[in-house]
Order: structure tokens, then C-alpha cells, then sequence
């Protein structure tokens, strides 16, 4: 169960990109978070693992306050979040398998993980992973040799490694073409189904929302607009989410 | 409207006419300051003299010669007799004149002429003194396109003797190539050593300033915050920690190192035997016990940072906020009293304040002075810190980031030839200095740059490690250094190339290396020497810059 409870976050510049935002998910939702640019969604997906320090506000995730842990506690805690990005944050120059076994890092041994060396379960573990998203037989490829699709398995797979109870996604299918959206979103929507994981996954698309997501909130200027299924998303709810100029494609 | 105005009153042309004005005032002053003088250089002496040097330059003394001569002896008295003439020789064609045939002191001309000689041969006279098995050169000349010579010289010196001396004009009939001159030998023995001093300096410096350039860099150092029972726990452990891993090191090799030891000698003994490499081999040892005391000091140091922020991080953690506050205040009266301590003593023994010799020799007698004061700011610390939250996180990355970046920037600004100087007076003439002179510079000079390839990374991959619950120093091995790697392999080459010529330079201070011969030979106006030093060099440049570049487009 996750309880964001008057989350605000201001960054440095003056800019306030989460006002007093609360909700709740409990364990297994697929949540999608819509919202235009600039809205806050990315914000909030990173204040939740703490990539980003959220100015106030509580974030309690399975009996543990997320927004109050440091150092080893909060590590602990990340290890069991995996994170998808729009722009897939793989290290180019390091080979797939050392890509996907990096998602192990929070629970090997630091002396040898530095070492580059990992259990063999783990390796295991990793090829596994790639052949669950489709691409078992990339493990030796560097991950810039990847197309855009593939890449965004490797961050999957990547994510998957970490055992996650939660998997964050940040616009994983905003630098894809349609189809490929599809096949990534099936693969998040079979990993929330199968393996019972929290999916919060931020999305542009309206159609992908509804086809995927079980339920969506929406940001507005940092403000929580929308909280419902995604059927509830109204031509009225639309407005208030994207404002009197959008026209609704999806 | 405002810009309008401005206009109005400053017409644009006026503007411009202001700042010719200004730049032509510049150069005029600069002209004057800089000297430039252009009727000096145009003087025909001036002139003949630079044409001289760029011949010099132009015919390096590569090659060594053997050359095939045709020698005519003439006889020559010393001192004269009553009687003063000349003598006529002819042999095989060749007809000499030699007038007069006898000198008596040194300022007396002789003159020789002759023909029959090969057109534009080059010749030369030579004499070989009575009882002297050694030929001296007494004049050079060549002979005319009609194989014509005169020439008009004296005796460098008078070997007064009953019999007739010989003199004798070598005439050059053919010149082979027969190997390398000894000063390219030279050339090639002292390139290498250079080249071996640039490499030695290049990978000690880079392989300090790898792990010093992360914590140089903005981006990995803003995020590293600490409450304040850590910074201090960490500063009241370093001198012990430190301190006493240094004392024991201090403990274990001082009986291995004192006078009376025998196992260092003979070892050093049996090593050397193998040649340069046992040699190497006992060097390594040697300095593995000439600095184990300083690294375990720099361990325990590390150490005690790590154990006390562990510390201060549980304790922040876990304690009340009462507690926590009375911990905090302790911590930083202590802390902050150590950190004047060691900074007090450090200013004092380098005597920035020259008030070395009123304060106590012995380190405790110092320490007990320090201490008062010490404590008296640790105290007013405290009582500063009690306005931020007790768990505030302290921004100590950058604390660390700005110190280490002034370290970097003060020796990189200090020229290789300073220090070079320095190291030369510590340890002597020769390419030690040279090394540790280039080692010191490109430590500060790679670890800049390598801290901006750090700071250029892509931040993608680093929120995507830390997200998955990485350490700081996992982050650093999967996140940074695959995508520094190449940056950091092109940069070594570079400086590689950079310690080539700098150590042409710091030869000229006595660092080492083909510098040092190469400044002997300018400043012994052997300028064909020096030629071919210079060419050594740009071919060392030149190779080294092809096979950075291939290196380079063959990692990225």
C-alpha cells in the first residue's frame, strides 16, 4: 500500500511542481498518472523512490516512511522499487547482461559487485529476465547496438532484477512508435497481472490509459485533478485535466 | 525608448571611432612595453648571424662519415732559420706553394697556395706537432671551381725543433655514410628516457587523480549531505584513526628501514643481479615500505570517516531530538577543536605566521597550547550549529568538491619547471625530479579534467542506478566510469604528449630527460647537435599524436 499524504515539492528556481497532492494505491493497482508537461508526473514518480527530495509532505509505502529514511535504510527501500524511464537510462557502453545485472545492486555484496562480479543465480536470473521481454539473445550486445524497443525491454528487465514490490514508470512508451508502445505496455500490464507488482506508469495517450491502467489520477499545475477509473474521464474531466485548449485525440 | 536615447546622444560612428581609438592606444603602449625594436634585427650582423644558426639547424648531425682523402705534405720549421723562404711541393699533379716555409711565433702568417686540386673540394690543413701522435686542425678551406687554393692562416702554437715538421693538406675526395653519429645515439638514448619519464608520470598521475576527479566533480559531490554528528564523529576519529594507523606503520617498517637492517641490503643485493628489472623489483618493495606508514594513515583516515558518518547517520537516526541535540553540540565542541588543532600545527610548521620559534618543538608541547583555543571555537561551532534543525543534512560533498577543485587548480597553475626546480633540489639532478615534477602536474591537471568529463556525463544512467538502490560507489563503477572511460583514455594519451614536451623543458633545470643535452648543446653553440635533438622530439610528438587519435576512434 502506497500513501502519499500533502506531498508539495519547490524546486530551488521557485517552481512548485507538486502542491498538496494526497492518494493512495493500494498493492497490485496499475495506475496510470495523466497529465499535460510540465504537470508534475515525473516529479512525483521520483519523489516516491526519492530521486528527488520532496519539500513536504509524507509518502508511507508498506508500514515504512519513504520521505523520512536515509543511507542504508532508504537503499533497502529503492531496491524494491524498479524504475521504467522514457529515455530507458542505459549505460550505452556497458553490454546488456551488465545493464540488467546492475538492477542487482542494492542486494549483492558492494566489494565484489564493484569487482563486476555477480552470483551466479543472479546471471541467471538476468538471462531469464531478458527472455522473459522477448530478448534473450542480446545479452552480449552492447545496449546502444539496441533499437528503442529493445533498449526499453533491457530497462524492464532492468527493473524486474530488483525483485520490485513497485515499478515506476515515467512516459516508458513516449519515445517509441505506437506499436511498439503496445508490446511494452503488454509487457508491464503481464508483470502487474502475473507477478501481483504496483505499476505506477505516467502516459500521454488516452487510449493507452484506458486499455491498460485499472485506475488513472490526473496532475494539473502540480494539483491532483482526477481520481478514478479511467472510464470516468469525462469530455468535462478532460478539460479540467488538460485545460479549454486540448482537443481530445486518444 | 531607453535604447533610443543611448543612441541619440552616442551616435554609433562615434562609438566605433572610441573603440579604434582605444585598441590603437593599446598597441601603441604595448609596442613600447614589449621593446619591438625593428631596425636590430635588420642589422647585416644580426642577420648573417640568424642565417648562420638556421644552417646550423638545417644540417643536423645525423650521420656519422667516413671520408676517403688525398693528403699533401709539406715541410715547415720551427723556429725559422736565418734564412726565411718558401718551399714547392708537387705530387701527382697537384703543385703546393707554402711562403713562408718556417714560423717563429704565433702571430706569424704563412700563406698557402696552390692547384691541380679537385673543383670545390673541401680541405683542410692539419699539423701534427713533434713528438705528438695528435693531428690539429690549423685551417680550413676549399678549393675553387678550378681547383684553385689559397689560403692564409697561423700556427695555433710552437714546438720549437731541430727538424723539419709536417704539415699537411687533406683534400676530401669522397664522403660515405658509414652509421648514426654519436649524437644521434645520443638523440635515441635520451628520447627514450624521456619518453619513459612522460609515460611513468602520465599513469602515476592519472592513476591518483581517477579516484580524486570523482570527488571533484559538481554532479556526484552536491547530493552528498551528512547531518552534523557525522561530519564531526568523522573529524574526531581522523587523527586517531589516521594518526595511530601511521604510528603503527610508522612501527613495522622502522626496524626494516634503520641503518643496522641487513634484510633491505641484502636483498637489494640478490636483485640486482637480474638486471634492471630486479632492480625494479626492489625499487617497488622498497617503496612499498617507504610509504606503507603514509598509506595506512591515508586508510585509516577513510576509515575513520567512514566509521564516524556511519555513526552520526545511526545516531541521527534512532536518538530524540533531545539527545540527538546534546550529541550534536559534544561532537562539534570536539570536532571542530581537532580541526583547528591539525590546521594550527600544519600553519605553524610551515611557518606561514614566522612564529615558528616561539612555540614548543615537541608535537605534544604544541598540541596542549592549540588546545584552549581550539575548544573556545569548537564551542562557539556549537552553539552556530544549535540554529539548524538537529538532523539537518549538511551539503559536505561540496565542501569537499570546492576544496579538492583549489587544490587542483593552485598545483596546476604552478608551472612543471617550478617544480621541477623544487624536486631537483630535493632529489638532485636527473630524471627523478623530471618525474615527479610531471607526476605532480598532471595529477592536478588530469584530475580537473577528468572531474569536467565526469560533470559532462549523462545523468540518464546515474538516476536509473541509484533507483535501483545502488551506493555511491556502485553508482560511480556502473553508471560513471563506462561512460568516462574513453574521455579518460584519450586524455591520458593527451597528457602523454604534453609530458614529452614539457620534459624537453624541465631538462633545462636539470629534470632529466633530452632536455638536459639538448640545452647543453645550444648553449655550446652546437647547433647541428641541438638539431637533431629538436627533430627527435617532433618525431616523438608527431608518433604520439597518430596513435592517440587511432586510439581514441578505436574506444569510442
Amino acid at each position: 500500500m502506497l500513501k502519499i499524504k500533502n506531498l508539495t515539492k519547490v524546486y530551488e528556481d521557485g517552481t512548485v511542481a507538486l502542491k498538496d497532492v494526497s492518494f493512495e494505491v493500494p498493492d497490485g493497482e496499475f495506475v496510470a498518472v495523466i497529465g499535460l508537461s510540465g504537470s508534475g508526473k515525473s516529479t512525483l514518480l521520483r519523489c516516491i523512490n526519492r530521486l528527488i527530495e520532496p519539500t513536504s509532505g509524507e509518502i508511507w509505502w508498506n508500514g515504512i516512511e519513504l520521505s523520512g529514511v536515509s543511507g542504508e535504510e532508504l537503499r533497502r527501500a529503492r531496491r524494491q522499487i524498479g524504475m521504467i524511464f522514457q529515455h530507458f537510462n542505459l549505460v550505452n557502453r556497458s553490454s546488456v547482461l551488465t545493464n540488467v545485472l546492475s538492477g542487482r545492486l542494492g542486494y549483492v555484496n558492494p566489494i565484489a559487485s564493484v569487482l563486476g562480479r555477480f552470483p551466479q543465480e543472479d546471471i541467471k536470473r538476468a538471462h531469464a529476465s531478458l527472455a522473459r521481454v522477448g530478448i534473450g539473445d542480446k545479452a552480449e550486445n552492447r545496449a546502444d547496438e539496441l533499437s528503442g524497443g529493445q533498449r526499453q525491454r533491457v530497462g524492464i528487465a532492468r527493473a524486474l532484477m530488483q525483485e520490485p514490490k513497485m515499478i515506476l514508470a515515467d512516459e516508458p512508451v513516449a519515445s517509441l512508435d505506437p506499436a511498439l508502445a503496445h508490446s511494452i505496455m503488454r509487457h508491464l500490464q503481464q508483470i502487474n497481472k502475473e507477478d501481483k507488482i504496483t505499476v505506477l506508469c505516467s502516459l500521454h495517450f488516452l487510449d493507452l490509459v484506458q486499455q491498460y491502467s485499472t485506475r488513472a489520477i490526473a496532475l494539473n499545475q502540480g494539483k491532483l485533478v482526477f481520481d478514478g477509473t479511467p472510464k470516468e474521464i469525462n469530455d468535462e474531466k478532460f478539460i479540467e485535466i488538460y485545460g479549454r485548449e486540448a482537443e481530445r485525440i486518444g | 525608448m531607453k535604447n533610443e536615447n543611448k543612441n541619440g546622444r552616442f551616435p554609433r560612428w562615434l562609438k566605433t571611432a572610441v573603440v579604434i581609438l582605444v585598441i590603437f592606444l593599446l598597441y601603441a603602449y604595448g609596442l613600447q612595453v614589449t621593446r619591438v625594436n625593428l631596425e636590430e634585427p635588420l642589422e647585416p650582423q644580426r642577420q648573417e648571424n640568424l642565417v648562420s644558426l638556421i644552417r646550423s639547424f638545417a644540417r643536423p648531425d645525423i650521420f656519422a662519415y667516413e671520408t676517403e682523402t688525398r693528403r699533401t705534405a709539406v715541410s715547415l720549421r720551427m723556429p725559422c732559420p736565418e734564412e726565411i723562404k718558401g718551399s714547392q711541393v708537387s705530387i701527382e699533379g697537384r703543385q703546393l706553394l707554402i711562403v713562408p716555409n718556417c714560423v717563429t711565433t704565433t702571430q706569424d702568417p704563412i700563406t698557402i697556395t696552390g692547384s691541380g686540386f679537385l673543383p670545390n673540394a673541401e680541405i683542410l690543413v692539419a699539423w701534427t706537432p713533434i713528438g705528438s701522435t695528435s693531428t690539429r686542425r690549423v685551417a680550413d678551406l676549399k678549393a675553387s671551381e678550378t681547383g684553385e687554393v689559397a689560403v692564409t692562416f697561423t700556427m695555433p702554437d710552437v714546438r720549437p725543433s731541430e727538424e723539419p715538421q709536417t704539415l699537411e693538406v687533406v683534400e676530401v675526395i669522397d664522403r660515405n655514410i658509414v652509421g648514426l653519429s654519436e649524437t644521434t645515439y645520443e638523440a635515441l638514448d635520451k628520447i627514450v628516457e624521456t619518453i619513459l619519464m612522460a609515460l611513468m608520470a602520465s599513469t602515476i598521475g592519472t592513476l591518483i587523480s581517477i579516484p580524486l576527479s570523482f570527488v571533484a566533480a559538481r554532479n556526484l559531490m552536491q547530493n552528498v549531505k551528512a547531518p552534523m554528528a557525522s561530519i564531526m564523529s568523522g573529524l574526531i576519529l581522523l587523527p586517531i584513526l589516521g594518526g595511530g594507523a601511521y604510528w603503527l606503520g610508522q612501527l613495522l617498517v622502522g626496524p626494516l628501514l634503520s641503518p643496522e637492517a641487513t634484510m633491505l641490503p641484502a636483498l637489494q643485493d640478490s636483485l640486482t643481479a637480474l638486471g634492471f628489472v630486479g632492480n625494479f623489483i626492489f625499487v617497488l618493495i622498497e617503496l612499498f615500505f617507504l610509504l606503507l606508514p603514509l598509506t595506512l594513515g591515508l586508510v585509516g583516515a577513510v576509515f575513520a570517516n567512514l566509521v564516524g558518518s556511519r555513526l552520526g547517520e545511526q545516531a541521527t537516526m534512532r536518538l530524540p531530538e533531545g539527545t540527538l541535540r546534546i550529541l550534536n553540540f559534544g561532537t562539534t565542541v570536539a570536532g571542530t577543536a581537532v580541526l583547528f588543532i591539525l590546521l594550527a600545527y600544519a600553519v605553524v610548521w610551515l611557518n606561514v605566521l614566522g612564529i615558528r620559534e616561539f612555540v614548543p618543538e615537541s608535537f605534544w608541547a604544541q598540541i596542549g597550547i592549540y588546545i584552549w583555543p581550539g575548544l573556545v571555537l569548537g564551542v562557539a561551532a556549537a552553539l552556530w550549529a544549535l540554529r539548524a534543525p538537529a538532523k539537518y543534512h549538511y551539503p559536505i560533498g561540496l565542501v569537499v568538491y570546492n576544496v579538492t577543485r583549489t587544490i587542483f587548480n593552485a598545483v596546476r597553475s604552478i608551472e612543471p619547471l617550478m617544480m621541477g626546480f623544487v624536486f631537483v633540489v630535493w632529489v638532485g639532478l636527473g630524471p627523478f625530479a623530471g618525474i615527479m615534477a610531471l607526476t605532480l602536474h598532471s595529477m592536478a591537471d588530469l584530475g580537473k579534467l577528468f572531474s569536467e568529463e565526469v560533470e559532462n556525463i549523462d545523468e540518464g544512467p546515474v538516476e536509473a542506478i541509484t533507483a535501483t538502490g545502488a551506493s555511491q560507489l556502485q553508482r560511480i563503477v556502473y553508471a560513471v566510469i563506462p561512460q568516462v572511460t574513453p574521455h579518460y583514455i584519450a586524455y591520458i594519451f593527451y597528457r602523454w604528449d604534453i609530458n614529452v614536451r614539457m620534459s624537453t623543458i624541465i631538462g633545462f633545470v636539470g629534470g632529466g630527460g633530452i632536455g638536459f643535452v639538448l640545452q647543453r648543446n645550444i648553449n655550446q653553440i652546437l647547433y647541428t647537435r641541438a638539431s637533431v635533438m629538436v627533430i627527435a622530439i617532433a618525431i616523438v610528438v608527431i608518433v604520439l599524436d597518430n596513435i592517440s587519435a587511432r586510439v581514441r576512434s578505436r574506444i569510442i
